[in-house]
């Protein structure tokens, strides 16, 4: 029933769009970067402090910087149509959603296996935890960009209420940030069952999400 | 052949129509008229099976659209009233997504004649957010000769065209016709075509 063409010119075209957007990426980066100064500075120079908070300074942030994604995933296709058009080209909208989460994992959260560690400098986090933050985000991320991707999707015919949609990513964020957290603060015997909680938390997203979100598409589309 | 049996649609229990029937044969042109909101769109949509109908059934050359959803959408290019060209992409950039998302054959010559044809040869790199209404139109109607499909589904297509393009559109139109294809569109203009018929929306409408 598919063939492989139509994957192949959704995925490039996300990317030519993602690439011309560009400074949308840097925008949610400097976010982050802001942020983590704002509460440097609202703390005070105290490093035990920074040390102990800091991981979940910094996993607070990537959290809000998550909702600035939010309206990237579906409203622009939505609007003008071209979601409708991707479908009668034989993609399904799970295979959508799929090349869509994909796509937006590599342009919004890659970028912060770069600006992390810098993150951790300027919060004097050393460097094992800061090891593990990276592992703990590697696992995280796919998981915050799927529930994005059902946040977004519930939120295609909602043009007034910008809040509810970032409130919706933190109420399923939660146990993510629950987690990872742990893991750093966790004795070096739990790490291991903290991060196979997590990852058992990234498949059951992954498994859920197309269909979730291609639902709500659907239910958008026939209520429009 | 298109064959759509008694559909009715509801929104929000209100009857938008009730029990509408068409036959599309090969080489036949349906022209949707009526007034603003009786419909045009919806229906449209209906036949592409966007919107489901609260009663009725679609056949597509016997089949149930329903069950065959991609199959039915392998023979139809539906040109909707807005515009689905990115308009992050550059005109040409959106041609070749077309092409390849609809895997069609089309060389890149045919291409280079459309927008010659179009006078949109000038725009190639422009990206979109700075063509006018009409030329993003006529980007939109490139559509129908790169996916090659035998079902033609236009909302509202001569809106925002100058003469010439019209004129040329309704060339596309008698020739796609004459090569066994099928065409239905909604329009208030009608056309000066062979084999068109005109459907009247009205006569469903209850109101």
């Amino acid at each position: 029933m598919h063939s492989v063409n139509p994957i192949l010119a959704l995925f490039y075209r996300e990317l030519k769009i993602s690439y011309r957007n560009f400074s949308d990426i840097l925008s949610i980066l400097m976010f982050f970067l802001l942020g983590i100064l704002i509460f440097v500075f609202s703390i005070g120079p105290n490093t035990e402090i920074f040390n102990e908070i800091g991981i979940g300074v910094i996993w607070t942030l990537i959290l809000l910087s998550n909702n600035l994604s939010l309206r990237k995933f579906y409203q622009n296709d939505f609007n003008d149509g071209s979601i409708i058009l991707l479908h009668m080209s034989g993609l399904s909208y799970e295979l959508i959603v799929l090349i869509k989460i994909m796509i937006i994992w590599i342009f919004l959260q890659l970028p912060f296996f770069i600006i992390i560690p810098l993150a951790a400098i300027l919060l004097n986090i050393e460097l094992p935890n800061v090891n593990l933050i990276l592992i703990s985000f590697l696992i995280g991320s796919p998981i915050l960009t799927s529930i994005a991707s059902i946040s977004g999707s519930m939120n295609l015919l909602n043009q007034r209420n910008f809040a509810i949609g970032s409130v919706i990513i933190m109420i399923l964020s939660i146990p993510i940030i629950i987690f990872s957290v742990g893991i750093i603060n966790a004795s070096e015997e739990i790490v291991r069952a903290q991060l196979q909680i997590l990852i058992g938390i990234l498949f059951f997203f992954l498994a859920i999400t197309p269909w979730v979100s291609a639902a709500c598409i659907k239910l958008a589309i026939q209520n429009k | 052949m298109l064959l759509a049996n008694n559909i009715s649609f509801y929104r929000n229990n209100n009857i938008i129509f009730k029990d509408v029937s068409l036959a599309l044969p090969p080489q036949k042109i349906i022209n949707i008229t009526g007034a603003n909101g009786i419909g045009k769109t919806t229906l449209l949509k209906i036949l592409t099976h966007v919107l489901i109908p609260k009663k009725g059934n679609i056949f597509w050359n016997g089949k149930n659209i329903k069950k065959n959803l991609f199959n039915y959408y392998k023979d139809v290019t539906f040109v909707m009233d807005k515009q689905t060209s990115n308009i992050n992409l550059s005109v040409i950039e959106n041609i070749f997504f077309w092409k390849k998302l609809f895997s069609s054959i089309i060389s890149k010559k045919e291409i280079d004649a459309i927008l010659d044809l179009l006078s949109l040869d000038n725009y190639r790199n422009t990206p979109i957010n700075y063509l006018s209404n009409g030329e993003i139109k006529k980007l939109e109607l490139t559509r129908l000769v790169i996916e090659r499909k035998k079902l033609w589904m236009l909302d509202e297509p001569y809106i925002g065209l100058d003469i010439e393009t019209i004129n040329l559109l309704n060339e596309t139109f008698i020739n796609h016709t004459k090569s066994g294809g099928m065409i239905i569109f909604s329009s208030h203009y009608v056309p000066d075509i062979p084999n068109i018929e005109n459907l009247q929306l009205e006569n469903y409408a209850q109101r």
